[in-house]
């Protein structure tokens, strides 16, 4: 039906403790913070290198497949950023990507972001993309003491100034 | 996504966290979000729609370009065309 009035923002907060309680998965407890660090950007966006993290459970056709159901998965997959975006796949039971699944680009937009490059609106793209940190990780602090340091430290080899993240 | 973000930033990189969840974003707070009111799996909007997913786009890099503190917000004024519900895969269950 069209909306004839805004729809307010889906509180995912109690749908995803259901879904996670259906599946068998312990309760989830997310993150709550009241500050955030901030880095600013270092030089203007054409000048920029830039990168771009999905955690949509998508990766490349030649490769295996994200296991949609997994919990406490810290796979990390580079995907060069050259990738045909016919040539990408998603397994994720998080949402519905019957859309994305026919045009990557409405969850991980690969060619609008190459599309800007070439407009010369950010400066360049770092050589990898990248695939990882899909839902239900339960071991936080393995995440925040080890895996994403590890992948902070992968941009800092492509000299990444900025990284747009996507959840799924 | 929101806790890489923090971590990666607090390494000294600027990130840009897209959001189609705004309560899950304003507990976890990132250090920039986009909020767009978007069915999950469509955060850049709908299939083929280039325009749409370029303004989505430019919107994070507007926010990366122009935010002065950790936990800065857009919120969106695009509006999905129909209503939707969160609608997670249940085959596997």
């Amino acid at each position: 039906m069209d909306q004839t009035e805004e729809q307010e923002p889906i509180r995912y907060a109690e749908l995803l403790a259901e879904h996670y309680k259906a599946a068998g998965h312990p309760p989830y407890r997310w993150s709550v913070h009241d500050t955030a660090p901030f880095a600013p950007l270092k030089r203007p966006l054409p000048e920029c290198t830039v990168t771009m993290l999905t955690a949509g459970g998508i990766s490349e056709r030649a490769r295996s497949p994200w296991n949609a159901w997994a919990r406490n998965d810290h796979r990390l997959d580079a995907i060069p950023v050259g990738v045909d975006s016919a040539h990408l796949q998603i397994h994720d039971a998080y949402c519905d990507h019957g859309d994305a699944d026919r045009d990557i680009n409405c969850q991980f937009p690969v060619d609008r972001l190459r599309e800007l490059r070439q407009l010369g609106e950010i400066g360049t793209l770092a050589p990898r993309l990248w695939s990882g940190f899909m839902g239900r990780i339960y071991d936080r602090s393995r995440l925040v003491e080890q895996s994403a340091p590890a992948f902070a430290a992968a941009l800092k080899e492509d000299h990444v100034d900025l990284l747009i993240a996507v959840p799924a | 996504m929101g806790l890489v973000c923090r971590v990666v930033e607090e390494l000294g990189i600027s990130t840009v966290c897209l959001s189609t969840a705004r309560d899950l974003t304003l507990q976890v707070i990132p250090p920039r979000a986009v909020f767009v009111n978007f069915p999950m799996g469509n955060a850049f909007g709908a299939p083929f729609d280039t325009r749409q997913q370029l303004r989505v786009l430019r919107a994070c890099l507007e926010l990366a370009d122009s935010a002065t503190r950790g936990g800065a917000l857009t919120e969106m004024p695009d509006r999905w065309p129909t209503e939707f519900r969160f609608k997670p895969d249940r085959s596997g269950m």
